[in-house]
């Protein structure tokens, strides 16, 4: 695995996906890239289970960061662009988690696995695939991956702004940093910086037995890196990596100055030494003892320090006098809002909806084309949508004052409430036996698409569920006597460019369940849902997802809360323009069963 | 702690049911009812007792007591019990010749399993490492020539393999074991497992772990077990020196080993009373809990004077602040009983919220007189450790 192209470090994007959440590290990836300039956030998207997104700063400014489920339902053309992936998911998730990341991320080059307690097994399972991917990835137990100036990927280097601005890790220099430990990599970091020199790439290889990439591997990395000219080691006892490098350096394959620090010499004063450091960290042969690895990498020319302390002074001999100026794009105090608001917001004082001026978008609007896209949370500009809304919300106004909101909306007018609390007396009353029905067809012709099955098979499926369809049904109209709306819905709004396929498959359902009664017809809220979804997928190029996230909002329920509320509210006023009295029920029109 | 080694009775257990092979054996829990784990075994052979917590040259220790009649067992395992182990394992005898034992390990590497083996086995393995064959299992490997030289089938060799890979061992060693008429016979056996495969196997779990500490577990070594069982953050502690002088508080598992190789390159290794790490970003609660074991330590120990350093490199994402609220809150419960011995406390460390963290530890170290010196990443770990050093004579 040593043989296959390093990675070219400073050809790399840092557009990054993240396996797994950890918002500190995520943070301080969008601070780095923020600092050296990038134009956009550079991580694009996490998998994570519970939310659609999470909020983080790009500067000072506040953004939200897609979150999905599974990295498959990452749209492919944000997959398409990714070339590096943070892995902080659980240490059993890792092998799968990663197998799949290596299939659908095609221009993936770096990762890194931020989880201990990855089996050495799934390691070496993950190193091959890497290998053959030709993918740069570290771990397990790395904190990441630092390449001045293009990428810090993990927590490499720091989490905090203020650790970062301080680090001097901005910009490259010409000496690369590879160790076996996360706390040592940044301490050699500091002790870079501090000698007056610069980082070419800093590299966390993880404390592992088996580390995804083996120390001989980044050496060959660090010696293709064109920025690189010399290279600080720091190994630890316990394995044999160092022997690697050793013959790498004698078969003259890495040419670069070295220096180097092997931990774990106090390990030979103890019979049976406890458990230095990291996982691999002890030493169960004389080879693997770190005088013996000293010793092997010394013998072909590196600087091996007996103290860590002398790392400075190797340093410090080959600094150059010209010190290097940091130079960033410095981020200012900041503060998490308390909720983010998608379709208004004040800017400079003046309110505005969409992105555009409450004014110019009031001007240029109908009532329907404003509210429609304030539902849907975009501008829509489909007139047939427009149409469409505009019909449903004249439709849906008023159906009589016996229908339960309306009549609740009455007895609290007349019990002398406020309009206020007369209007949410009617609007509370609607669930499920009452104007829920528009937002449950959506949801039955939705299934009913989604899942491919014919009306028939989906009647039979409500039908040994012992459920009833909302949508199919109608107190007086019947198959022989069709409810005038239905007609004249379907009339001005089908003709869809999706061949009508939600109308067409709940009017697949009503000559079934007509058969049976007929009344079972597919009546106003059945209809509405149907050619709403057509025009949906027609017009706006609407996906299964996004429809069935419209119902799981309840976007079609909102159409009919927004319509009726003018009935409910006319009711209102209606009854205290006549200024009827409180309505008391007699006796005789609630009967008493004791 | 990556690998570990399984009790014996496991070890067998897995080893004998891949291969098809019987196995008879008991494990005994010297801690619980003996008598009553003893009742089941039947009388017509006589039995070996032995140590089952993963010592090596138990013969040689006398941890092995053969030839035991069923009415002995009781007396046996008593007598080790007394010693201070709690794990045996009781197994029929298999009367044989010593020429008669064979050795066989498989051990791995980062690209293959390789096969050692010995026609002479035994409790002299170590003695004689130039009889060991190594042979590695890759797709070269002469099966039928293995079965030739170990006695075992191509079936059981492959039925080996397999039990190393799919039960994430690292290290498995059957020594001895005999080639008798009626198939192999294992007498010996060790295994190393990856925890971390935990999660994935159901032949062993934690439970079946063994470990021996040859001085036994300090109470504070053992709390500290308890805590990082309990967390998803590291913590380890071992006591290297009841008496010594200089104590280690220290994070992160890279730092702390320059830390330690300091002490030792100095000349001091002698004077370390304890090594131990944690790191992971632990909350306060949980360093408060750990700095508590190391200081307790501290107080115990005879030497004077003593010192405890407190250390580490510049973290990448453990709160500074958060992990040292713990340890101050730690030095403040004792804070007058280390004045009383004149304990001064060295502190180098950086990373997120160090100002802060910084700060609070040099004002509590003050407010107690226990103050060395308190640095951030300006100076070098290995200097703070060096000053430190002074105040402790060789």
């Amino acid at each position: 695995m040593t043989d296959t192209t390093p990675v070219d470090l400073t050809s790399i994007q840092p557009i990054t996906i993240c396996l797994g959440t950890h918002p500190a590290i995520i943070q301080s990836m969008l601070d780095y890239a923020y600092c050296v300039g990038a134009e956009n956030p550079t991580v694009v998207a996490i998998i994570s289970g519970g939310r659609k997104q999470e909020r983080y700063f790009w500067g000072e400014k506040e953004i939200s960061i897609p979150v999905y489920a599974q990295l498959a339902a990452v749209p492919a053309a944000v997959r398409n662009q990714v070339m590096c992936l943070l892995n902080v998911q659980s240490a059993r998730r890792v092998l799968a988690g990663m197998t799949e990341a290596l299939s659908l991320l095609p221009k993936l080059q770096v990762a890194t696995v931020f989880a201990e307690q990855v089996p050495e097994s799934h390691s070496l399972q993950l190193a091959d695939m890497a290998a053959e991917s030709a993918v740069l990835l570290t771990g397990p137990a790395s904190v990441g991956i630092l390449i001045p100036g293009i990428l810090k990927l993990g927590a490499i280097g720091g989490t905090e702004y203020s650790q970062l601005a301080a680090a001097g890790i901005f910009e490259a220099g010409n000496t690369a940093v590879i160790s076996t430990s996360g706390g040592m990599v940044n301490e050699l970091i500091h002790t870079v910086i501090t000698a007056g020199l610069r980082v070419s790439v800093a590299i966390a290889l993880g404390g592992d037995r088996y580390p995804l990439t083996s120390p001989a591997a980044a050496f060959l990395m660090a010696q293709a890196d064109p920025r690189t000219e010399q290279i600080v080691y720091f190994g630890e006892l316990g394995g044999v990596d160092e022997y690697a490098i050793a013959e790498l350096i004698s078969a003259a394959k890495v040419t670069k100055p070295v220096i180097a620090y092997v931990a774990g010499t106090v390990a030979e004063l103890f019979a049976e030494p406890p458990q230095f450091g990291h996982a691999k960290a002890m030493a169960s042969t004389h080879n693997e003892t770190a005088s013996a690895k000293k010793d092997a990498l010394r013998a072909v020319g590196v600087n091996v320090l007996d103290a860590f302390g002398d790392l400075a002074t190797a340093l410090k001999a080959q600094r150059s006098e010209e010190s290097v100026v940091s130079d960033f794009r410095a981020i200012g105090p900041r503060r998490k809002s308390l909720a983010v608001s998608h379709i208004s917001g004040d800017v400079n004082g003046d309110v505005q909806l969409l992105g555009r001026d409450l004014l110019a978008i009031v001007e240029d609007s109908s009532l329907a084309g404003l509210y429609i896209s304030l539902l849907l949370g975009h501008a829509v500009s489909s007139l047939k949508l427009i149409a469409l809304t505009d019909f449903i919300l004249r439709l849906l106004t008023d159906h009589g004052p016996y229908v339960a909101g309306a009549f609740n909306t009455i007895v609290a007018a007349r019990a002398g409430k406020d309009v206020a609390s007369s209007l949410a007396s009617g609007i509370l009353t609607i669930g499920p036996r009452f104007g829920g029905a528009v937002n449950a067809a959506a949801g039955a012709w939705l299934e009913g698409i989604a899942s491919g099955e014919s009306p028939k098979v989906f009647v039979a499926g409500y039908r040994s569920n012992g459920g009833i369809i909302s949508g199919i049904g109608h107190k007086k109209y019947r198959i022989d006597m069709p409810d005038p709306r239905v007609k004249a819905l379907v009339k001005q709004f089908s003709g869809n460019a999706n061949g009508d396929s939600y109308l067409k498959f709940a009017q697949g359902v009503e000559a079934i369940t007509t058969t049976k009664k007929g009344n079972l017809i597919l009546n106003v809220d059945g209809a509405i849902a149907a050619i709403m979804l057509d025009v949906l997928v027609s017009e706006l190029d609407y996906n299964l997802d996004q429809l069935q996230e419209l119902v799981d909002i309840e976007f079609f329920n909102a159409l009919f809360i927004l319509s009726r509320s003018v009935g409910f509210v006319a009711h209102y006023l209606d009854q205290r323009r006549n200024d009827e009295g409180l309505l008391r029920l007699s006796d005789d029109e609630i009967a008493y069963a004791p | 702690m990556p690998r570990q080694k399984l009790s014996e009775f496991r070890a067998k257990n897995i080893i004998t049911s891949t291969l098809g092979l019987p196995y008879i054996g008991w494990t005994i829990d010297g801690s619980a009812d003996v008598p009553e784990q003893l009742k089941n075994i039947p009388e017509d052979v006589s039995y070996a007792v032995k140590v089952d917590e993963a010592i090596k040259g138990r013969f040689k220790r006398g941890l092995v007591v053969l030839n035991v009649p069923l009415s002995g067992l009781e007396k046996a395992v008593h007598n080790l019990v007394d010693e201070g182990f709690r794990w045996l394992i009781i197994e029929p005898m298999s009367a044989h010749e010593p020429g008669d034992e064979r050795y066989i390990s498989l051990t791995s590497d980062r690209s293959v399993v390789t096969l050692n083996y010995a026609r002479s086995g035994g409790i002299d393995i170590e003695a004689n490492p130039g009889d060991i064959q190594h042979v590695m299992l890759d797709g070269q490997a002469n099966w039928q020539h293995l079965a030739d030289e170990t006695d075992l089938s191509i079936d059981q060799l492959q039925a080996l393999l397999s039990v190393f890979q799919d039960n994430f061992f690292v290290f498995v060693e059957i020594n001895p074991y005999l080639s008798t008429s009626v198939g192999p016979v294992f007498l010996d056996a060790a295994v190393e497992v990856d925890d971390a495969g935990a999660f994935f196997v159901d032949s062993w779990s934690p439970s079946d772990f063994r470990r021996h500490f040859e001085r036994g577990l300090s109470s504070q070594e053992q709390a500290v077990l308890e805590l990082a069982a309990n967390t998803p953050a590291s913590f380890n502690l071992s006591v290297l020196e009841p008496n010594g002088s200089i104590f280690l508080l220290l994070s992160g598992g890279g730092a702390s080993v320059v830390v330690a190789d300091e002490i030792y390159n100095r000349g001091y290794g002698l004077q370390l009373a304890n090594y131990g790490e944690y790191s992971g970003n632990p909350n306060a609660e949980e360093t408060f809990l750990y700095t508590q074991a190391v200081l307790q330590l501290l107080l115990l120990s005879s030497a004077s004077p003593k010192v405890l350093f407190i250390g580490g490199a510049v973290a990448n994402f453990t709160d500074i602040a958060q992990t040292f609220a713990g340890v101050i809150r730690a030095i403040e419960a004792v804070g007058s009983q280390l004045k009383g011995q004149q304990v001064k406390v060295f502190v180098r460390r950086g990373g997120p919220n160090q100002a802060v963290g910084l700060q609070r530890m040099e004002a509590v170290l003050t407010k107690y007189d226990l103050l060395g010196a308190v640095h951030d990443p300006g100076t070098p770990l290995t200097e703070a450790v060096r000053e430190a050093l002074k105040r402790i004579t060789k």
